[in-house]
């Protein structure tokens, strides 16, 4: 014996095919309500009508519309004006669900990743123009800092001011009212994109130290969004072998060295970390393979949700690393 | 016979009264007029307003221009319900739902979309509600007994596109569970996504037709969509019985 069930009605069926006994939904048809029955046939759960049967007829099998164990019978399926009901309420469900990907932290964290990269990068090239330009016209300002010299162009609302400000002369070649001004609005914008960029960072880091509290603890959050990003994911970045989480990043060379045979890349976006980067170039490939092992166990505990590192986990770490630089204190002769 | 391959006459050619091709364009009659899905042309014909199918960007319409045979046996009956799986941005479906259901669901067929990410559903939902009939669904092409009660009988038409490794696994399963006897069922391969130690691709075509076979099926035709889409084909596979 079998228990058929969709979304409105419940059956039970015999060995011959024939209804045994039938229960339709009696209840008034919303949309909210089959929204509801959908939702839970789409997680794997009978309709209360089914259940009522099976306490009926507990030594039917629970099997859902279209189960290829069930023998052929005439379903009491959906009438056409049910059907449309059941149509509406299919699309609510499908946008209720586009709705619930806002709520995945890996898609923020790679608008937020790959947002601050874009930022930056074109940050960057309006600083060094406007240091360019502004030089232009002032051959003797010094840069010291560069976001200050910035500033400084931004708040100067005559070329006047900014020899003032820069404590230089005047000199004898000035840029035009009209001119000056676009310099000034170039310097502004770029003050700004300066001021976005920080807020974003630290929104990133605030949202990587809530979704990857460990590996944020071991490696800081800039560095693990990237590697959540690069990896498509948190879930994904719990399953990739270490080797891969070592040289995320470092595609190009790794693809390279498979076609050519040339030395394999040792490390990836790990690079960026100061353990790797600051070490003695014989030893980063030790350390980026032991710290590689590290984020996979960090990020395995952040995706099933374990007891996030803290800084005492964090120090052992270290000590491994020193531990390394300490056992390779010189590079190894050339052969 | 011997004649080679008969040259199609001029003029428009209609494959239902809303889908028609004209020399080497096809147009489906706009079911919400005035507005474009995907920044296709618009164009009149007779007083009514056609979008153009845009080939390189939907492989069922690369796959009706390159077919050998009447283009119009790749298409469902008008007022079918079929299912599409891999549903994508919806540009394969808005033609698809012109031809099945027209302007406001006039020859009631049902088209049910199934797609995984939620960034292509959202353009489908969007789709979906000025369009009755259109019924997107956010799930796993793989599995049924989340959305299989949506389709409470068998399908005569169902299109596959999705383009994940197993893509052959998830039609024949998708046939067997959904499609009726003598159903037609299109499964678009994408050659790249398969895991394919062997050697070349037209091996790796000549595997998946025989596995198709093996599972009882015809193939009607492999059709080539090289030009429109590289390394993909369109297997066009007629379910046996009935």
């Amino acid at each position: 014996m079998w228990l058929w069930y969709d979304w409105q009605a419940a059956a039970v069926v015999d060995e011959h095919g024939h209804l045994v006994d039938v229960m339709q939904w009696d209840g008034h048809m919303t949309e909210h309500a089959v929204v509801e029955r959908l939702r839970l046939i789409a997680s794997g759960q009978p309709i209360r009508e089914a259940r009522e049967l099976h306490e009926r007829f507990p030594e039917a099998k629970l099997c859902v519309h279209g189960d290829p164990e069930l023998p052929e019978a005439e379903w009491p399926l959906p009438s056409p004006e049910q059907q449309t009901i059941a149509d509406a309420a299919a699309l609510r469900l499908a946008v209720e669900g586009v709705q619930a990907a806002a709520s995945d932290p890996d898609r923020r964290l790679e608008h937020l990743v790959r947002g601050s990269d874009e930022l930056r990068a074109s940050h960057l090239t309006m600083e060094s123009r406007l240091i360019e330009w502004a030089g232009l016209f002032f051959p003797l300002s010094t840069v010291g800092d560069r976001a200050a010299y910035v500033r400084a162009v931004a708040n100067s609302d005559a070329p006047e001011a900014f020899a003032v400000a820069m404590e230089i002369e005047v000199p004898a070649e000035l840029p035009t009212e009209l001119e000056w001004r676009t310099v000034k609005e170039w310097a502004e914008s770029t003050a700004s994109a300066n001021g976005r960029l920080d807020r974003m960072e630290h929104a990133l880091r605030q949202l990587a130290d809530s979704h990857l509290p460990s590996v944020s603890a071991l490696v800081g959050p800039l560095l693990a969004a990237r590697l959540c990003v690069e990896a498509h994911g948190r879930a994904r970045l719990a399953r990739l072998p270490s080797g891969t989480v070592q040289i995320l990043g470092a595609e190009k060379a790794f693809f390279h060295h498979l076609k050519t045979g040339a030395p394999s890349p040792k490390h990836g976006h790990i690079f960026m970390h100061p353990w790797i980067s600051r070490s003695p170039r014989w030893v980063r490939g030790k350390i980026a393979r032991m710290l590689a092992g590290k984020i996979s166990i960090a990020a395995k505990i952040d995706a099933f949700e374990g007891t996030a590192w803290t800084e005492d986990d964090v120090v052992k770490v270290e000590e491994r690393v020193e531990a390394i630089r300490e056992a390779h204190k010189q590079p190894p002769p050339r052969r | 016979m011997g004649g080679g391959k008969k040259r199609r006459q001029r003029g428009p050619q209609h494959l239902s009264s809303t889908v028609r091709l004209e020399r080497r364009t096809l147009w489906t009659q706009n079911a919400v007029e005035g507005k474009a899905v995907y920044g296709e042309s618009l164009r009149r014909f007779s007083g009514k307003e056609h979008r153009r199918w845009d080939p390189t960007r939907s492989k069922l319409g690369a796959g009706m221009l390159r077919t050998n045979r009447d283009p119009g046996l790749l298409l469902p009956e008008q007022g079918d319900t079929v299912l599409y799986l891999g549903a994508g941005h919806g540009t394969s479906v808005s033609h698809l739902y012109d031809h099945l259901c027209g302007a406001s669901n006039r020859f009631g067929g049902r088209l049910v979309c199934v797609d995984l990410a939620p960034r292509c559903l959202r353009d489908l939902t969007f789709m979906a509600k000025q369009r009755p009939g259109l019924v997107p669904v956010l799930g796993d092409a793989r599995q049924h007994a989340a959305w299989g009660v949506l389709l409470p009988t068998k399908v005569p038409w169902l299109f596959q596109d999705v383009a994940q490794a197993g893509q052959v696994d998830i039609f024949l399963s998708a046939c067997d569970r959904f499609l009726q006897p003598g159903g037609l069922g299109l499964l678009s391969l994408k050659a790249a996504s398969e895991r394919w130690t062997g050697e070349g691709e037209s091996a790796l075509f000549a595997s998946v037709e025989q596995r198709l076979l093996d599972s009882g099926h015809e193939v009607e035709e492999v059709v080539e969509l090289t030009g429109y889409e590289d390394n993909h084909r369109l297997f066009v596979v007629r379910k046996q019985g009935a």
